[in-house]
């Protein structure tokens, strides 16, 4: 696959040609330096953007071939995203946050898996606040826990300790690390840190659009 | 899905009710207009209509000016058959009332006589003060029965003696309530109830004279309708009118029918206007939602249950709007003044099912409606934007889904109009009205910006920055003109035609116009009326003869109308005028065709064969058309009378001190032996002394005469004037409100931006003074634009509406539209000022950090 967008009446090409297959169960970190192509990898893969290339399968599905509506879907059941600035509804509890997955797929009894997944990040009595009312280390642990939702087969992580201090972020490394390890989930890491990056089965090395690595 | 929409719109909503308010006090005021107008309207139907037969006083009712000759009553009896169950007979004519000498205030005014039998009326009832029972021996040997404010003006109580028509009558009831309207006309006085049998022994009822008589009948109910078309086709040759309570229900309903959906649509234009807040305030908020919507299609929200959400928000937002309305409306019923419902013959206005159904319906359509597009952007929003924040600002070209949005929108609003106006033509020019008014807004808002912009160089930093900021992304420039313009239009609008009206007239009781005009005046009484005022006029009184005639027939060139009924089937000259006969041209007449006859005719008949000639006016010549050369039949008090038309002439009415006739008849042996009677313009010396004086000299010696007093006659059609320019008014002044509740809304939309524009202005060393004073400019440029575009519109109407419908000279009102801009602009300013008040006290570093 690749990306070239528009820029200044002019294509530029964000991510060359390349291939790569990433095997269930595996956690596989992105790096490079900003501008690299990370995040528009990522965003690839997760299907918020189209490729102007070549196509993207996810367990055997050509994610290119389907609509908004069916990306939506896939996103909902299938994929579950982290991102370096938590993007939390503001308007909704922490709690509330981890069921609307649920709820927009359907599931029965979100409820009391809602408060089994803050029970699992450690904020099982933090799950009344609104994200305005939570430190940055919990927003993220909120933001996994929506993102382990609707048990998706693969997890998608942005940056996801780039705006926390060293502690905390220690604390989000761990909880991603055991979403792999424990719970098998293939784990897809676009990262800067290199603690994080070095968890990861493999790594994918960006510069100026192209795999280095 | 479904419980996924409701559980988020209700979240949401939750979380950002406080920022909705303004969106539902919007469909709030347009609901309340709605309801309340259409319950009041519905209200007066109702009772109007229930009691449309007390209203009559009877089942059917047969009524001539001419008095009931012995033919006429002949008729009458053989038509009534075995239909008419029982009769009874009023009489209605106006006299001057007076207190006898050195009592009560010593005031002398004119009333409205009604001369009543026993058996009056067939239905309702007169109400009395002091739970006094009413009987027809209250009136009986020269009782009379008036009204409480009759009494006071005359210093009069019950038992006191009053002169009517020179006799005396002793006061014994004071009527508080009287449903029986009159036989039709303007009202000239207090209404008085005598005795029919005492109004008889009067000079009132004589030949020529001003009085109504009436013959009330009680009817079967199966028999009122054939018996009305039966009447009318047997007296459609005579002066004889029947009307029955039936007639006067039909008239009613159609009329309020009209009344009321006519409210609807001033009801509409306000929930228009409060759509307008809602779409300004639909589209801030999918700006900040922008996030929030792409965060939900992350995780795995599809657009159109994002969207379904945000609808639910709003119809949710505009029934809590709609019940708001419906709240107010209640409050506002209940603070109507019943002296003002009064005149509606209603004494409370409850808030009616099916008005409160409509409003709220009406509330949640158009607020749907105008939310409608500016949500649909919630679909063009990527979940990108969440990895990549350019992304947010992804082309805003409107997609074919958008236009097609809009079309609809605006389609689905023009049927919204013609349902509420009853009338498809109504509803579109309505609509259309809004669509041109909403299109001029539109393009002056961007002429605005553009010709504006040179200003942003100017060395005033405070307007330099308040220029820039008219036209900053995401600006309410657009919305708050159309808010406040509208608003201003229409106070400023209704404000000059009111001007204008009540100059025309000032004018008409200026200094060519007479003060009274006495009516009645028997031609043996002209001599001596003439001496007994003289001493009291300013100048010598002009008497003039009057003739009340109905037009019969015209043989013409361009139109032929063989007899009563196909004048009556014209429908031009259908009411009864009044004629004179004169020897010359007055100076307020210009003739514009034919020749003006010098001198009397001296011959029974003309050379051609006609009894004399006579001179039209204008309006005769140009809506019924008839010319110079045709011949025109007038049935005078019973009396035929043929003349040829032999000039046109214009009467210029605003100098009506000669008196202003429609037909001028030449003097002639067959015109004067016509039954008439004279009529007397007379301008009375300055003060109170002679304006009484003449008054008592008049009652005294020539009882039967009637005094006309102008000015009162110019105050009542003045109050007319103020009490429905009052209710405009008000329509008006909410419109205002309304207005200013977008404006604030508006700002406070714009409040994110300009928090963090103020933040940057403070860390660059702009004081608090110095931001108030970017925020007043700007606002004071928008409101005065807003101002001058309102104040335009507003010249523009009343130009209109004094051409075409008032048809009297247009003026404009300069002072009063200059002071409606700089009121406007003042306003707005301080509504920004007061709107932008958390802008301008928030510490910069809160701000900046994203607290």
């Amino acid at each position: 696959m690749s990306k070239t967008v528009t820029s200044g009446g002019s294509p530029l090409t964000i991510l060359h040609p390349t291939s790569f297959h990433i095997a269930k169960g595996r956690a596989v970190a992105i790096t490079g330096p900003s501008g690299s192509g990370k995040s528009t990898l990522l965003g690839l893969i997760a299907g918020l953007d189209a490729p102007t290339t070549g196509r993207i399968s996810l367990e055997g599905v050509d994610i290119t071939r389907l609509s908004e509506e069916q990306l939506a879907r896939l996103r909902g059941e299938r994929i579950g995203i982290v991102f370096q600035f938590f993007h939390l509804l503001p308007s909704l509890t922490a709690y509330e946050n981890i069921l609307v997955p649920m709820e927009i797929a359907g599931v029965r009894d979100a409820g009391s898996r809602a408060r089994a997944l803050l029970d699992d990040v450690g904020l099982g009595n933090r799950g009344h606040h609104y994200p305005s009312q939570l430190s940055g280390g919990e927003q993220q642990r909120v933001a996994i826990a929506r993102a382990l939702a609707n048990d998706p087969p693969i997890v998608l992580a942005d940056e996801p300790t780039g705006n926390l201090d060293s502690v905390t972020g220690r604390q989000v490394i761990d909880l991603l690390v055991s979403i792999n390890r424990t719970r098998g989930r293939t784990l897809l890491l676009v990262t800067h840190d290199a603690e994080l990056a070095a968890f990861a089965d493999e790594t994918i090395a960006l510069r100026d659009g192209r795999v280095v690595t | 899905m479904t419980g996924f929409v409701v559980r988020m719109a209700w979240r949401e909503m939750r979380a950002s009710w406080v920022r909705l308010l303004f969106f539902f006090v919007c469909v709030a005021i347009g609901v309340a207009a709605i309801i309340l107008l259409r319950s009041v309207v519905q209200q007066v139907r109702t009772t109007l209509t229930r009691e449309a037969r007390s209203l009559v006083g009877a089942d059917l009712v047969v009524q001539t000016t001419r008095g009931w000759t012995a033919d006429v009553r002949e008729r009458l009896s053989e038509e009534f058959g075995n239909a008419v169950l029982d009769t009874t007979e009023v009489v209605e004519t106006q006299t001057m009332a007076a207190t006898p000498e050195g009592r009560g205030t010593g005031v002398v005014r004119m009333v409205e006589l009604r001369g009543i039998e026993s058996k009056f009326p067939f239905y309702g009832t007169l109400e009395l003060e002091g739970g006094q029972r009413y009987s027809h021996d209250l009136v009986k040997g020269f009782g009379a029965l008036a009204q409480p404010e009759f009494l006071v003006e005359m210093g009069l109580r019950v038992g006191d003696e009053l002169l009517l028509a020179g006799r005396p009558f002793t006061l014994r009831g004071v009527v508080t309530r009287d449903r029986v309207q009159r036989a039709g006309g303007i009202a000239f006085g207090p209404r008085i109830y005598v005795d029919l049998a005492d109004l008889r022994t009067t000079s009132l009822i004589g030949y020529g004279s001003r009085a109504t008589h009436e013959i009330l009948a009680r009817v079967n109910d199966t028999d009122i309708e054939p018996l009305t078309e039966r009447l009318r086709r047997a007296f459609r040759r005579d002066v004889v009118m029947v009307r029955s309570w039936r007639n006067l229900e039909d008239r009613l309903g159609r009329n309020l029918t009209i009344a009321e959906n006519y409210l609807s649509l001033v009801g509409f234009a306000i929930v228009v206007l409060g759509g307008i807040g809602v779409w300004s305030v639909t589209r801030v908020l999918v700006q900040q939602k922008i996030r929030s919507v792409a965060i939900l299609k992350c995780v795995g929200a599809t657009a159109s249950q994002v969207l379904a959400t945000y609808v639910l928000q709003v119809l949710w937002l505009a029934s809590a709007g709609g019940l708001l309305g419906l709240v107010l409306a209640v409050a506002g019923a209940a603070a109507i003044p019943a002296s003002m419902l009064k005149s509606f013959s209603i004494t409370s206005v409850g808030v009616t099912f099916s008005a409160a159904l409509q409003g709220i319906a009406v509330g949640i359509l158009v607020s749907l409606l105008f939310a409608l597009v500016p949500l649909l952007e919630v679909r063009r929003v990527k979940p990108l934007l969440l990895l990549r924040a350019d992304t947010a600002t992804t082309a805003r070209r409107r997609d074919w889904r958008s236009w097609l949005a809009a079309v609809a929108t605006t389609a689905a609003l023009a049927l919204v109009a013609i349902w509420q106006a009853g009338s498809v033509r109504a509803g579109l020019y309505v609509s259309g009205g809004l669509l041109v008014m909403a299109a001029a807004l539109f393009l002056v808002s961007h002429l605005l910006v553009r010709v504006s912009r040179p200003l942003a160089r100017s060395p005033k930093f405070a307007l330099r920055h308040a220029i820039l900021s008219l036209g900053r992304p995401g600006n309410q420039t657009r919305v708050i003109l159309m808010a406040v313009g509208l608003g201003c239009f229409f106070v400023l609008g209704i404000r000059a035609v009111q001007a204008n009206l009540i100059h025309e007239l000032t004018v008409e009781v200026g200094r060519n116009s007479p003060d009274f005009v006495l009516i009645d005046i028997q031609p043996d009484q002209v001599a001596g009326v003439t001496e007994a005022i003289t001493p009291f006029a300013r100048e010598t009184p002009r008497v003039m003869p009057l003739l009340r005639a109905r037009v019969v027939g015209v043989d013409g060139r361009r139109v032929q109308l063989a007899n009563a009924e196909a004048v009556r089937q014209q429908g031009r000259m259908t009411r009864e005028y009044g004629l004179t006969f004169r020897d010359a041209i007055q100076t307020n007449e210009r003739l514009l065709a034919g020749q003006f006859w010098t001198g009397s005719l001296t011959t029974a008949k003309t050379a051609d064969g006609f009894d004399t000639e006579v001179s039209i006016e204008q309006e005769v010549h140009d809506e019924a058309h008839v010319d110079v050369g045709d011949v025109m039949r007038f049935d005078v008090a019973g009396r035929p009378l043929s003349a040829r038309v032999t000039s046109i002439r214009k009467v210029t009415w605003d100098e009506s001190h000669n008196g202003g006739f429609i037909f001028v008849l030449r003097p002639g042996p067959a015109v004067e032996r016509v039954p008439h009677a004279f009529v007397g313009f007379l301008e009375v010396q300055p003060g109170p002394d002679a304006r009484v004086g003449f008054q008592r000299a008049l009652v005294k010696g020539y009882p039967n005469v009637s005094a006309i007093d102008i000015r009162e006659v110019v105050r009542s059609i003045r109050e007319v004037v103020d009490n429905v320019t009052l209710g405009i008014t008000v329509v008006g002044v909410v419109m205002l409100i309304g207005g200013a509740l977008i404006l604030m809304g508006a700002v406070a939309m714009t409040k994110f931006q300009r928090l963090y524009d103020a933040a940057i202005y403070r860390t660059l060393g702009a004081s608090t003074r110095k931001l108030a004073a970017m925020v007043l400019v700007e606002y004071g440029v928008l409101g005065a634009l807003a101002g001058i575009l309102g104040a335009a519109g507003a010249g523009v109407l009343s130009w209109l509406l004094a051409r075409y419908l008032f048809e009297i000279e247009w003026r404009p009102a300069p002072v009063l539209l200059i002071a409606g801009v700089l009121l406007t602009a003042l306003v707005v300013s301080v509504v920004g000022l007061i709107a932008s008040a958390d802008v301008l006290v928030r510490k910069p570093l809160r701000t900046l950090r994203g607290e």
